[in-house]
């Protein structure tokens, strides 16, 4: 692993994503010791342009909430977004996949025809429903997009499993006779994973871009800030004043290349071991 | 052909326990909705009093057990019927067909350019992996990918359509200009050169970037090397022998593509005012219209379903090596 | 000729003096303005049904009052408030059991059928009294409609029914159908409903559904020399920002209810060719409350409610929210509806300290994290304006050591939450003025309404008195005997304060300059637009 990490650092993407990542990771950590207060508060006369008040510095919105609160809260609530649906979509997914690929069978198909289900839907049409229906909370948005996500760790895990389970240390643990459920966490799970948590990635830049469509549609948590409502609110005021959903969607550019950039590193990394291995 | 038509028939038979499941979780989720299609129509009124509530949901049928609207439902959709929309207050089936063509149009536009654009741009990063070029393409790409959908549209109409003018703001064709033929074509395009690019652009990052890695691992297999030793110009080899075998993850991906495309669709149609089927997408869940939505996510669920086994008889075309048997998922 | 934004007070106090300086009347507007053309309008919504006649909403009269025509319109200086049109006179019986009215001769159906006295008698009888939303409570005791000629129909109630009431809700209440489509079929399914038959300027053309409806001109019209327009186009813009860029690529001539953001106005209407027209919203005021459920047994005592009028800013919201196209309210009924507006009332000026001072006394101490307590909050989603507010109201009360928190639901799981599931501590609303408390005001007070009537009184609000007073006020005969009790009415709902009264606003305008005779008249957009012309 060590000298994964090290290829990693050799190459200019992984520097480039992991410099991104760590600055945004700082802006979401230092949001409350910076601005402990909420910031949906209105501190300011609306609209006030960057750079023309020392304790405004990007100026304010449209209510007068500042923001760069705003910025730095919405680091936060925007990252977490991302985190949680990539983690609610790989647990499930790698669940479901494992399931399906030990226990094959009538089970397998059963649980893959659900796992179709899910993959020819399109999964922002899933996820508007799923707010609509269940209301815009912070947490409910994070499902939906998992709703629409989990099917790739899936068919990956399951994948996995079933080229695993043929090895020689899983026959071995079965001959020395191992639980099946032990075999499945203790051997299994664990070989498996590593492909399927590359997937990260992608979930958590789709996570957040998906967020900021919902806050589009007005489908977005009013007590959280996030990029997305922010750019959202701010494309009313698109030509006045530009900036209010240029600043956030700077993040979410940033967000995505850090997250991209930094994969595509530790996958490099991952494959000059194995070329090398 | 033989082997084409064994892929058709084997998806078909697939297709339909997915599909029930489609229906019956669509039908649930609608189910456990706060409001129902009488509530979001209570608003268009401005009120009404407690009789008109009762004699409205009784007019639907809402007030029935939601089992039996399930069996109805289902055993109508059997007959190929899909229904009465709520908020439309007309047959499913003709909404879907009205609007399906304008959909199919954006997102058939938008793959060809994210597809010829993003591998046009993907052989030129990766005819010199890790070059400027490379590394430029690649950023910039990315940082198209990252732009949501709904502002990269605004600001295209911003510049495009209120500033220079170059292009009309909204809508799929001009209102009642009686127009026919070839003329109403290129009104149509003209109309969608806009929406177009906000969706194309923003999956050309996934194209391009597919190619740039399928180029990058093609040149390290034998017969590059071993053109590359027979010392044939650079130019060819990169088209002939690099380009050409990573194109073809490229068809795979467009497959996968093409429920995301849909679902993109729905706040591109929004932003530029085409009646589309995303469009008619959020309409229905706004609604609370539960025919009109399970129509909609089944007939999206069957265009998925189409669309990924052109692409696996297009795979199988291209690939020799593919066999019907491995092809399905 | 831009004309410069008017802010709504100032329009407020410069609408009499239109009047008194001689507002250009309609037949001279007539002479000088030029014909033909095709006038563009962004609409943001499809309604299901266009049939004004079953509903009584904004959005639908919007495009079908151009084709189908009520007895009366509203005007801003006519008698009474109201101009002609299907009826050329109304006169109501001493004891409130009859109205007459004298129609006009000479009408013509667009399909070429003569409009008489019959159709009125059908719509009144088969659709307004039992289809329409608002037609259910105004004609609630309508017992027959007498037609002794072709052109006279007299309306018999069955208990005393006020002239006032008929009147003011005239404009909104009586669409006329054409009985010889309606009779005998499925009112509700009729495909005229859809392809609407009326006696307006304009003929319903075609409907592209998601793309426009297009109106043409009605040869046949009764007004002479009108319409002015050959065509109207009403384009669908569901976007909230694709309206104003429509307007500035020149692809549209209007825009109407506040279609373009406010935020917006004060650039657009820099943009050299565009006007902001505020004018012609008179009669269609939006009300901006905080809706209060009663069962919350702290909102149940009335210094808490009163602490929370004192936290708001009206001000701040007028000049924030709505940038000042608004007007603080005092009360239940609009200062635009100077028949029943009574200024007479307590006040709840902005007062943070008097604010804690009340919740204190209330028995509410804030605690160790400076809360009291903590209220959830739903914000309509209709408007952005509403969920603006409710963005405001959550710090207002956060001042006040009131911890809120919003709940964000779209429209049908809004209406579930508030008027059937009573889920909610408070509420935004926006209802609308309709020019009589009895069909827009006390409903929202009134107690004994059933589970799962929106836009109505579902905060479980009780008071015997006020009911009383309602109840007199629906079968008060003499005008000035009912205003006097609406007058007590606001008085109490003020001191009470069931709900509380935020603000008051109207919509804008947006217009090309070419776009003559907008907002002339209180309920314009939803007008006949007989009089609208381009320029070329």
């Amino acid at each position: 692993m060590n000298r994964v990490a090290r290829r990693l650092v050799d190459s200019p993407e992984g520097v480039a994503g992991l410099c991104l990542l760590v600055l945004l990771a700082a802006m979401a950590l230092a949001a409350p010791l910076l601005y402990p207060g909420d910031p949906l508060a209105i501190v300011g006369r609306p609209l006030t342009a960057p750079f023309t008040d020392a304790g405004l510095p990007l100026g304010t919105d449209r209510l007068g909430r500042d923001v760069l609160a705003g910025l730095m809260h919405g680091a936060r609530a925007s990252l977490l977004v991302g985190l949680a649906t990539a983690l609610v979509a790989l647990t499930a997914g790698a669940l479901v996949g494992t399931l399906a690929g030990l226990a094959g069978g009538l089970v397998d198909e059963a649980l893959m025809r659900v796992v179709d289900a899910f993959q020819i839907v399109p999964a922002f049409l899933l996820a508007l429903a799923f707010v609509s229906v269940a209301g815009a909370s912070l947490s409910v948005i994070v499902f939906a997009i998992a709703l629409g996500a989990w099917t790739g760790p899936a068919r990956l895990a399951r994948a996995e499993v079933l080229s695993i389970r043929e090895r020689d240390y899983v026959a071995a643990a079965r001959v020395i006779g191992m639980h099946p459920a032990e075999i499945a966490l203790r051997e299994v799970l664990p070989n498996a994973l590593p492909p399927v948590l590359a997937l990260t990635a992608v979930i958590v830049a789709t996570a957040v871009l998906v967020e900021a469509a919902l806050s589009f549609l007005g489908l977005g948590d009013p007590n959280v800030v996030t990029w997305g409502s922010m750019i959202a609110e701010g494309r009313n005021v698109l030509r006045t004043a530009p900036h209010l959903s240029i600043v956030p969607g700077l993040g979410l550019v940033a967000t995505v290349l850090g997250v991209y950039l930094l994969g595509e590193g530790l996958a490099n990394a991952m494959a000059a071991r194995e070329g090398r291995g | 052909m033989h082997r084409a038509l064994i892929l058709t028939r084997r998806r078909i038979v697939s297709s339909i326990p997915v599909l029930l499941i489609v229906i019956v979780g669509t039908f649930l989720l609608l189910e456990s909705a706060p409001g129902d299609a009488v509530d979001a129509y209570l608003v268009s009124l401005g009120g009404g009093d407690a009789g008109l509530v009762t004699e409205l949901r009784q007019s639907y049928g809402l007030d029935q057990s939601p089992f039996k609207r399930l069996t109805l439902y289902v055993s109508a959709l059997a007959r190929f019927d899909l229904g009465w929309s709520v908020a439309f207050d007309r047959p499913v089936l003709g909404l879907i067909v009205e609007r399906l063509p304008n959909t199919l149009w954006l997102m058939g536009a938008a793959t060809a350019l994210a597809f010829s654009l993003g591998s046009l741009l993907g052989i030129v990063a990766g005819a010199r992996p890790g070059s400027l070029t490379d590394r430029a393409l690649s950023i910039g790409s990315l940082a198209l990918y990252a732009v949501p959908s709904f502002w990269l549209g605004l600001v295209l109409v911003l510049v495009f359509a209120v500033d220079l003018r170059w292009f009309p703001t909204a809508g799929i064709e001009t209102i009642a200009s009686g127009k026919t033929g070839l003329a109403r074509v290129a009104d149509i395009a003209w109309h969608l050169a806009l929406p177009v690019s906000a969706l194309g652009f923003i999956y050309l990052a996934l194209f391009l970037r597919m190619m740039r890695t399928g180029m990058a691992e093609a040149w390290r297999q034998d017969f590059v090397l071993f053109a590359r030793a027979k010392g044939l110009a650079r130019r060819r080899i990169v088209l002939r022998h690099v380009a050409r075998n990573a194109l073809l993850p490229l068809v795979t991906m467009l497959g996968l593509q093409a429920a995301a495309m849909l679902g993109g669709s729905v706040v591109v149609e929004s932003v530029f005012a085409i009646p589309g089927f995303g469009r008619l997408a959020h309409e229905a869940v706004a609604g609370r219209d539960a025919p009109l939505l399970t129509g909609i996510i089944i007939v999206s669920a069957v265009l998925v379903i189409v669309v990924n086994l052109m692409v696996d008889i297009a795979y199988a075309a291209l690939d020799p090596r593919v066999g019907s048997g491995e092809a399905s998922s | 000729m831009a004309v410069l934004p008017i802010s709504r007070r100032k329009l407020l106090l410069s609408t009499g003096a239109l009047a008194a300086t001689g507002w250009m009347s309609r037949a001279a507007w007539a002479e000088d303005t030029p014909s033909g053309g095709r006038l563009v309008v962004a609409a943001d919504s499809e309604p299901r049904t266009l049939n004004p006649a079953i509903v009584a909403s904004n959005g639908v009269f919007f495009i079908a009052s151009k084709v189908i025509e009520p007895l009366a319109e509203a005007m801003m200086d006519g008698e009474g408030g109201l101009a002609p049109r299907l009826a050329t006179s109304w006169e109501g019986s001493e004891d409130g059991l009859s109205i007459t009215f004298k129609l006009r001769e000479g009408v013509t159906w667009h399909d070429g059928e003569p409009f008489t006295s019959a159709d009125v008698a059908y719509s009144a009888m088969q659709v307004w009294k039992p289809l329409q939303n608002l037609g259910r409570v105004v004609f609630a005791n309508l017992d027959t409609v007498e037609a002794p000629d072709a052109h006279t129909a007299i309306f018999r109630f069955s208990a005393p029914t006020p002239i006032q009431l008929v009147r003011n809700a005239l404009p909104v209440v009586t669409s006329v159908l054409p009985k010889h489509l309606y009779e005998g079929t499925d009112i509700a399914a009729n495909p005229a409903n859809k392809a609407l038959v009326g006696t307006g300027p304009f003929k319903f053309a075609e409907h592209r559904p998601g793309e426009y409806y297009r109106l043409t001109r009605n040869d046949a019209y009764w007004g002479e020399g009108l319409p002015k327009l050959d065509e109207i186009v009403f384009r669908v813009l569901p976007d909230r920002a694709a309206a104003a860029s429509a307007l500035e690529a020149g692809e549209i001539h209007l825009a109407a209810f506040s279609q373009v953001p406010l935020v917006d106005l004060e650039r657009i209407a820099k943009v050299p060719g565009l006007k902001v027209v505020t004018e012609g919203y008179e009669a269609l005021t939006y009300q901006l409350v905080v809706e209060i459920n009663h069962r919350n047994e702290i909102l149940a005592d009335r210094n808490v409610r009163q602490a929370i009028s004192h936290a708001i800013d009206r001000d701040f919201v007028v000049d924030t929210v709505f940038l000042g196209y608004a007007q603080a309210a005092t009360g239940p009924v609009p200062q635009n509806a100077p028949q029943f507006y009574n200024p007479d009332v307590p006040a709840h000026p902005f007062d943070v300290e008097r604010a804690n001072a009340l919740l204190d006394e209330a028995g509410y101490p804030r605690g160790g994290d400076g809360i009291r307590f903590s209220l959830r909050l739903l914000p309509a989603p209709f408007f952005s304006e509403t969920r603006q507010f409710g963005d405001y109201l959550r710090q207002a009360l956060g001042k006040v050591g009131i911890d809120v928190t919003l709940v964000n639901n779209d429209t049908p799981a809004h209406l579930k939450a508030v008027y059937t599931d009573h889920d909610f501590d408070i509420a935004v609303g926006s209802p609308v003025f309709r020019g009589d408390p009895a069909i827009s005001t006390t409903i929202l007070v009134q107690s004994g309404i059933p589970d799962g009537v929106p836009f109505s009184n579902q905060g479980g609000y009780a008071n015997a008195e006020l009911d009383t007073i309602i109840d007199q006020a629906a079968e008060t005969i003499d005008t000035e005997a009912r205003t006097a009790l609406y007058n007590d009415f606001q008085r109490m709902v003020v001191d009470d304060l069931p709900l509380i009264n935020v603000a008051e606003w109207g919509f804008t305008t947006v217009a090309s300059d070419t776009v003559l005779n907008v907002g002339n008249n209180p309920r314009w957009p939803v007008s006949n637009w007989a009089d609208t012309a381009l320029t070329s």
